[in-house]
């Protein structure tokens, strides 16, 4: 698996990727097409932020980056990063 | 295109320094996410923490006697505290006691701290000195773990002498646990040691087993099975 940090990428081109999965931003939070804000699908009460997102196969799954949603993630998906 | 390809095609933005990616670039990109062969991450070093513990042989000892999912998660969880403590990421350690907290509540939080503090380990080592069967031992270790609050005080910054002393009693007396166990870092830590001698005076049927490390102060109390 190629990981890709998302630290160092610039506002815009996170923006464009979102937009290319089919989300949205506006500028701050990560959005559906709806405009509404996504939230972790683990940590419900959590708007994912785009500094701080990534961006996981799986049907394509957003989460904030902390060690309590991405250890779900591995539970659900198995060992596969 | 791997990522130094991404790196060497894109343009870096002139003010802010930050990678700018093409339309082709994020296509190709997209094209490998949606086909698991990538993945967009912030910091390798999360991702490599919580593999580590994903894959720990600590766990997978766990998993042997515990089937409790949520639990094993909560084991999983403590893990991974003690080591952003071990490796003194202070900040990211107290993000993640919050997270837990919110998720799981005071009870969850505390079994995670349970394991944190390596105060699981230690009462599975006394209960194999008592084992009689498999059975049994699985089933105190879920007892505690589900009623952690009738076996254990995670003794608090603010609270006094008294106080504790005045808690610890009162679930005692309710309970009546094989083993008890107070528990507290940093100034809690010393707390606990103020409140040390007046305890063994005060728990007569109880033995004292010490665990400290640092800054960590782990009280033991096992309760001695009179012939």
């Amino acid at each position: 698996m190629e990981l890709i940090s998302l630290k160092k990428v610039s506002k815009e081109s996170k923006i464009n990727l979102l937009k290319e999965l089919g989300y949205s931003s506006d500028g701050e939070f990560v959005l559906d097409l709806e405009g509404k804000k996504v939230y972790d699908k683990y940590l419900e009460e959590i708007p994912i932020r785009i500094n701080n997102m990534v961006i996981l196969p799986g049907s394509t799954i957003i989460l904030d980056d902390n060690e309590l949603s991405l250890s779900k993630y591995l539970e659900e998906f198995g060992d596969v990063l | 295109m791997s990522f130094d390809d991404a790196i060497s095609n894109a343009t870096k933005g002139a003010t802010e320094g930050f990678l700018n990616w093409s339309s082709n670039v994020i296509k190709d990109f997209v094209s490998k996410l949606r086909d698991k062969k990538l993945a967009f991450i912030q910091d390798e070093k999360t991702i490599k923490l919580v593999k580590e513990q994903y894959n720990s042989g600590e766990l997978a000892i766990y998993k042997a006697y515990i089937e409790d999912k949520e639990m094993l998660f909560l084991i999983k969880m403590g893990l991974t505290l003690r080591r952003l403590e071990k490796d003194k990421e202070e900040e990211r350690k107290r993000n993640l006691r919050t997270k837990i907290f919110n998720k799981y509540e005071v009870r969850g939080l505390h079994i995670a701290q349970f394991i944190e503090n390596g105060i699981l380990n230690r009462y599975v080592g006394i209960l194999i000195d008592n084992l009689t069967s498999i059975e049994k031992f699985k089933k105190d270790i879920l007892e505690i773990l589900n009623n952690i609050e009738k076996h254990v005080l995670f003794v608090k910054t603010e609270d006094d002498n008294r106080n504790i002393i005045k808690q610890i009693l009162a679930v005692i007396s309710s309970h009546q646990p094989m083993i008890f166990i107070v528990s507290g870092i940093s100034s809690a830590a010393q707390t606990i040691k103020n409140c040390e001698k007046r305890l063994k005076e005060l728990l007569t049927d109880y033995e004292l087993e010490k665990m400290s490390d640092g800054q960590k102060e782990n009280l033991f109390f096992k309760r001695v099975i009179k012939p």
